[in-house]
């Protein structure tokens, strides 16, 4: 695996601002972004359902794995040189159910935490 | 030979003989280990490895030698073992800690060396990519 794109929402600010601070992250794996359910993202995954991408984080390979909500996570976790050994430890069987409750908890509450901590423009 | 030069003669005798016998542990056995990480380049796993316990004696040998000059006179024999049980002892302790030191590292090498290329879960599904143009 090689490359990953990572489907964002471009209108929660807390997603911009995980954006952000990827994209200073040094990276074992090269990373692209694309707003969800926008043309780009269409076009490249004419299979895909968009609608679900709007709801979480959605992570697609250069070869087409499809990791969704928690375990996209843990696939740009899995990314970035610094991270790496934790998306394994995160995703060990021990963790992994409360790894995706907390990813779950900030993923549904995220335009709730974007207004309160400020982030949302 | 007086009392004073044949203390300083048994604690050398003693503190050499510990340290190479300890580098000679580390030098044997450490190999394993850095072979290990070297991902079986014995060539440079037998360099690192030699490097390694170079600077182990280096350190040794220097604080045996600092650690030699005893700052009192000694008149009796049991003075004379007090001190040497004593001296004898710190080089111990230096060499438990070099050796942790160096299993440490080793270890610390060895984790390094193990990037792991599987990602850490299974995917949710499969969806064809569009080739760019």
């Amino acid at each position: 695996m090689l490359a990953l794109t990572v489907l964002y929402d471009p209108e929660c600010g807390l997603c911009r601002r995980a954006h952000e601070w990827l994209a200073e992250q040094s990276k074992l794996v090269e990373i692209n972004f694309v707003p969800c359910a926008s043309d780009e993202a269409r076009k490249r995954y004419p299979q895909l359902n968009h609608d679900l991408t709007k709801q979480d984080l959605t992570v697609i390979s250069e070869n087409g794995w499809v990791y969704f909500g928690p375990k996209a996570w843990l696939m740009v976790l899995w990314a970035l040189t610094r991270y790496r050994d934790w998306s394994y430890r995160l995703a060990a069987p021990e963790l992994l159910p409360t790894t995706k409750r907390v990813v779950s908890l900030i993923s549904q509450n995220r335009y709730q935490i974007s207004r309160a901590t400020g982030l949302s423009r | 030979m007086t009392i004073p030069i044949s203390t300083y003669l048994i604690y050398l005798a003693i503190s050499i003989a510990l340290t190479i016998w300890v580098g000679r542990t580390l030098h044997k056995n450490g190999r394993v280990f850095l072979v290990d990480v070297f991902h079986g380049n014995d060539a440079l796993a037998d360099s690192v490895n030699h490097l390694l316990v170079v600077g182990f004696y280096l350190i040794n040998f220097g604080y045996v030698s600092l650690a030699l000059k005893l700052g009192y006179t000694i008149e009796t024999a049991e003075q004379s073992i007090e001190a040497l049980s004593f001296k004898v002892g710190m080089v111990l302790l230096v060499l438990g800690g070099m050796h942790l030191f160096n299993l440490f590292v080793f270890s610390r090498m060895r984790r390094r060396s193990k990037v792991h290329y599987h990602p850490p879960i299974d995917p949710d599904g499969f969806t064809a990519v569009e080739q760019e143009a």
